[in-house]
C-alpha cells in the first residue's frame, strides 16, 4: 500500500511538477523577434563616412509593446553595401564616437580605438564592434537592431 | 551506518516523533462508502496546494494594472509553455475549492462532527470557508476582462448595500469611488498576500486541532431508552 | 449538561485504538482521491482552459454581468427584493447564514450526532441546500437582457492601440477628440484598407506633407488599427445601400429628416451601434429585442444586401 501511495504521489508530482517546470523555464526557449527598422534612403549616406542614426523602434516586451530609442553607426564603402555598428563599445558598453580627424572610433571610457571598419586598433575591447543585420529594400536602408549585435557577424 | 545517521537525525530534529504523531496515529474505523467522505478535507488541502503552486507560477507573468493585466493574462495563455494549462488548473481549481469546502462542511454538519470536543476545529473551518470565498471574489477580478469587471462591480455594489456604512464599505473594498487601477492592485494584494497569510494561519490551527482531537468517528443512532 | 463529555472521551479513546493507523490506510484513500481530482482538473484545464473575455470596458452598455456560479444564488436572490429591502438579501441573509454556521456548536451541544437524531438541523441543512440549488438554477436560466454581440478581438486590440497612442489628441472619433488632424467620423469610409495600412506605416507616403508622425507601428498593430476603424465605419457600402434603405426602411424610419416615424430616427445610429449589431438586428429584430414590432429582413433581402445595408447604417453618425 505504501508503494501504491508512492506511485500515486509520483504521478501527481509528475503532472504538477512537469507542467510547472515547463512554465517556469519557458523563457529560456522564447524566440526573440527583432523588427527591421527603416533608417532612411540609401542616398543619405556618403561613402566611407560613418553616420550616426537615431531611431525609434516599437518592440514587443512580453505582454507589453514598448518604444525603444536606439541608434546605429552606419558605414557604406560604395553606397550599395552597408554596415551598421551597434553603438556600444564591445568592452563595457560605453557609447563611442567617430573622430573625423583621426578617422577612428574613440571610446570615452577606457580609451579604446576602433578602425573605420570596426577592428580594434588599441585598448581593451575583446572583439571588433558588433554589427546589426542590414538590407536594402526599395532604396531604403533597413537594420535589425539586436542587443549585443549579431554574434556571428 | 545508515541507522546511525538516522538516529542522529531523529535525535536532532525529532522527525520520528512528528511521524508518530501525524502518520502513525490511529483513526477510528469508518466502514463502507462513508469512509470516503472523510477524504474531503484532505482533498480540499490538496486542491489548495494546487492553487498555491499554480498561483505562484501565474504571478510570475501577471501585472495587476489595468494597462497590462489583460495582456499579461493573454500572454500567459498564448506564449508561455503550459501557460494555458496552468491557468486552466488555477481557474477550475477555484471552483473545486468552493465545491470541496462546501462538501466537507456538509459532511461535518450532517454528522455533527463539530460537537464536543471539536468546536474550535469547526470555527477555524468556518473561517477557512470565508477565506475561500474571499479568494474567489478577489481572484475573479484579476484577468480584467468584461466578466471580471462587471461581476466585481455587482459584488462591490452588493457590499454597498450594508446599512448605514454601505458607501464606506464599497469604497474601502474597491479602493476608491470608482473601480480602476487601485481596485486591481488592492484585490491582487489581498489575493496573493493577505488571504494566503490568513489561510496559512487558520489552516495550521485547523489541522493541528484535527490531529489533537482525533478524527471524529461516524455517528451512531442514539439507543432508545438510554 | 456536559455529563456525556467524559464518557465520550472514554469511548473515543477505545474507538481510536481499535482503528487503523493514518499511514498508510487513510493516506492511500486521500492519495487516490487527490489523483482523481487532479485528473479531472487536468482534463478541464487542458480541454476547456480558462475563458478570457474581451478587455474590461467600463463604457460598455451591452454587457450582461453574470457572477461566477457560486455567487449566482445571491445574484438571483436580489431579484426578489424591492429596492429598499435589498440589504436584507444582500447583507442580512448571508450574514445570518454565516452567523448560524459559526454559532452552530454552541447551541447544538447534546450528544446526538446521527442526522436522524437531529431532525431540525438536518432539515435546515437540506432546506438551505435546496434553496441554494434552486436559486442557482433559476439564476443560470434567467434570460440575458442584452443581446450577445460577438466582437472581433483584432478590432478590440485596435481600439486599445488607438487609446494607447493618444490618437484622440489630434483626431475626432465618436464626436470626441482634437482638431489637429482630420475628423475621423467624417473621413472614415472614404479610405480603403490598403490606403490605411500604407498611411499607418508612413503617413507621408500617402499624404505628402502630413504632420502626422510616423509611429513605427508593428505590422500586427497596423492590422488591428485598420480592423478597428473598419468596424466603426462598417466598411464600404455600395450605392445600392441607400436605395435599399429607401425601399425597405424609410416607411418607418427617419434619416436626416426624411422617412416615417413608426420606428426610431436612425440619423445617428452608427455612433450608437456597431455594424455587427445592426446586421443582426436587420436580419431578425426579435433575437435582440423580443418586443420589437419591426419585421426581420432575413428572408426578404439576401445576406449581401443586409451586409450592405448594415454598413450604410453604421456610417450614419
Amino acid at each position: 500500500m505504501a508503494w501504491a501511495i508512492a506511485g500515486i504521489s509520483a504521478a501527481i508530482g509528475a503532472v504538477l511538477g512537469g507542467s510547472g517546470l515547463g512554465y517556469f523555464i519557458s523563457p529560456a526557449f522564447a524566440k526573440r523577434e527583432e523588427e527591421w527598422v527603416d533608417l532612411g534612403s540609401v542616398k543619405e549616406f556618403k561613402a566611407n563616412v560613418p553616420l550616426k542614426i537615431d531611431f525609434t523602434s516599437r518592440k514587443r516586451d512580453a505582454w507589453a509593446t514598448v518604444e525603444k530609442r536606439a541608434s546605429a553607426w552606419v558605414l557604406t564603402p560604395n553606397g550599395r553595401d552597408f554596415i551598421a555598428f551597434d553603438p556600444k563599445c564591445t568592452h563595457l558598453g560605453c557609447p563611442y564616437r567617430w573622430d573625423d580627424s583621426q578617422k577612428k572610433f574613440l571610446c570615452p571610457c577606457h580609451t579604446a580605438v576602433f578602425d573605420v571598419d570596426g577592428r580594434v586598433v588599441s585598448g581593451p575591447p575583446p572583439r571588433p564592434l558588433d554589427r546589426f543585420s542590414t538590407k536594402v529594400v526599395g532604396g531604403r536602408l533597413m537594420v535589425r537592431p539586436s542587443s549585443g549585435g549579431e554574434a556571428a557577424a | 551506518m545508515i541507522s546511525a545517521a538516522l538516529a542522529w537525525t531523529f535525535e536532532r530534529t525529532g522527525v520520528d516523533k512528528i511521524w508518530e504523531a501525524l502518520f502513525a496515529r490511529h483513526i477510528p474505523e469508518a466502514k463502507g462508502p462513508v469512509a470516503w467522505l472523510y477524504a474531503l478535507g484532505s482533498a480540499t488541502l490538496f486542491v489548495f496546494t494546487v492553487q498555491a503552486v499554480t498561483g505562484t507560477l501565474l504571478a510570475m507573468n501577471y501585472v495587476p494594472s489595468p494597462d497590462h493585466a489583460y495582456d499579461s493574462v493573454r500572454f500567459i495563455g498564448s506564449e508561455v509553455y503550459f501557460g494555458r494549462f496552468i491557468r486552466g488548473l488555477h481557474h477550475w481549481g477555484a471552483s473545486f475549492m468552493v465545491v470541496l469546502v462546501a462538501l466537507h462542511m456538509m459532511r461535518v454538519y450532517f454528522m455533527a462532527s463539530y460537537k464536543y470536543p471539536r468546536e474550535a476545529t469547526w470555527l477555524a473551518g468556518v473561517g477557512l470557508f470565508l477565506l475561500v470565498i474571499g479568494f474567489s471574489f478577489t481572484g475573479y477580478l484579476l484577468p480584467w476582462d468584461q466578466k471580471a469587471y462587471w461581476a466585481t462591480m455587482v459584488g462591490a455594489n452588493i457590499a454597498g448595500q450594508t446599512p448605514f456604512v454601505g458607501s464606506y464599505v464599497s469604497k474601502i473594498l474597491i479602493g476608491g469611488a470608482e473601480m480602476g487601477a487601485a481596485t486591481l492592485s488592492r484585490f491582487y494584494a489581498l489575493h496573493v498576500l493577505v488571504l494566503p497569510a490568513l489561510t496559512g494561519g487558520a489552516l495550521v490551527l485547523h489541522l493541528f486541532l484535527v490531529v489533537w482531537h482525533g478524527i471524529s468517528e461516524p455517528p451512531k443512532r442514539v439507543e432508545k431508552g438510554s | 449538561m456536559s455529563d456525556w463529555h467524559a464518557s465520550y472521551r472514554e469511548r473515543y479513546k477505545k474507538l481510536k485504538e481499535a482503528g487503523k493507523p493514518f499511514f498508510p490506510h487513510t493516506v492511500f484513500k486521500d492519495a487516490l482521491v487527490a489523483a482523481l481530482l487532479l485528473a479531472v482538473l487536468s482534463w478541464l484545464a487542458w480541454h476547456h482552459g480558462a475563458a478570457l473575455e474581451d478587455l474590461a470596458d467600463p463604457t460598455d452598455t451591452t454587457y450582461n454581468p453574470r457572477p461566477e456560479w457560486y455567487f449566482l444564488f445571491l445574484f438571483q436572490a436580489l431579484k426578489f427584493f424591492p429596492g429598499h429591502l435589498e440589504a436584507v438579501a444582500a447583507i442580512l441573509l448571508p450574514g445570518l447564514g454565516m452567523g448560524f454556521l459559526a454559532l452552530l456548536p454552541f447551541f447544538d451541544r447534546g450528544p446526538e450526532r446521527h442526522p436522524f437524531d437531529r431532525p431540525w438541523l438536518t432539515l435546515t441543512g437540506i432546506g438551505a441546500l435546496a434553496g441554494f440549488a434552486g436559486l442557482t438554477w433559476a439564476g443560470y436560466n434567467s434570460p440575458l437582457t442584452n443581446p450577445i454581440v460577438e466582437k472581433d478581438p483584432v478590432a478590440l486590440e485596435g481600439q486599445r492601440i488607438y487609446r494607447d497612442l493618444n490618437c484622440s489628441y489630434c483626431h475626432v472619433l465618436g464626436g470626441r477628440g482634437g482638431k489637429v488632424g482630420p475628423n475621423l467620423d467624417l473621413a472614415l469610409g472614404t479610405r480603403d484598407e490598403l490606403w490605411l495600412t500604407k498611411h499607418f506605416r508612413d503617413p507621408q507616403s500617402v499624404t505628402p506633407g502630413s504632420t502626422m508622425p510616423k509611429l513605427n507601428l508593428l505590422d500586427d498593430e497596423i492590422h488591428s488599427l485598420v480592423a478597428y476603424l473598419a468596424t466603426l465605419g462598417g466598411g464600404p457600402f455600395t450605392s445600392e445601400a441607400p436605395k435599399l434603405f429607401a425601399e425597405n426602411c424609410a416607411s418607418c424610419h427617419m434619416v436626416k429628416g426624411k422617412g416615417g416615424d413608426m420606428g426610431p430616427d436612425l440619423s445617428l445610429i452608427g455612433s450608437a451601434r456597431e455594424k455587427s449589431f445592426l446586421r443582426l438586428y436587420v436580419s431578425d429584430p426579435s433575437k435582440i429585442n423580443p418586443s420589437s414590432s419591426m419585421p426581420g429582413f432575413a428572408g426578404q433581402l439576401t445576406d449581401a444586401q443586409i451586409e450592405d445595408l448594415s454598413r450604410y447604417l453604421a456610417s450614419l453618425r
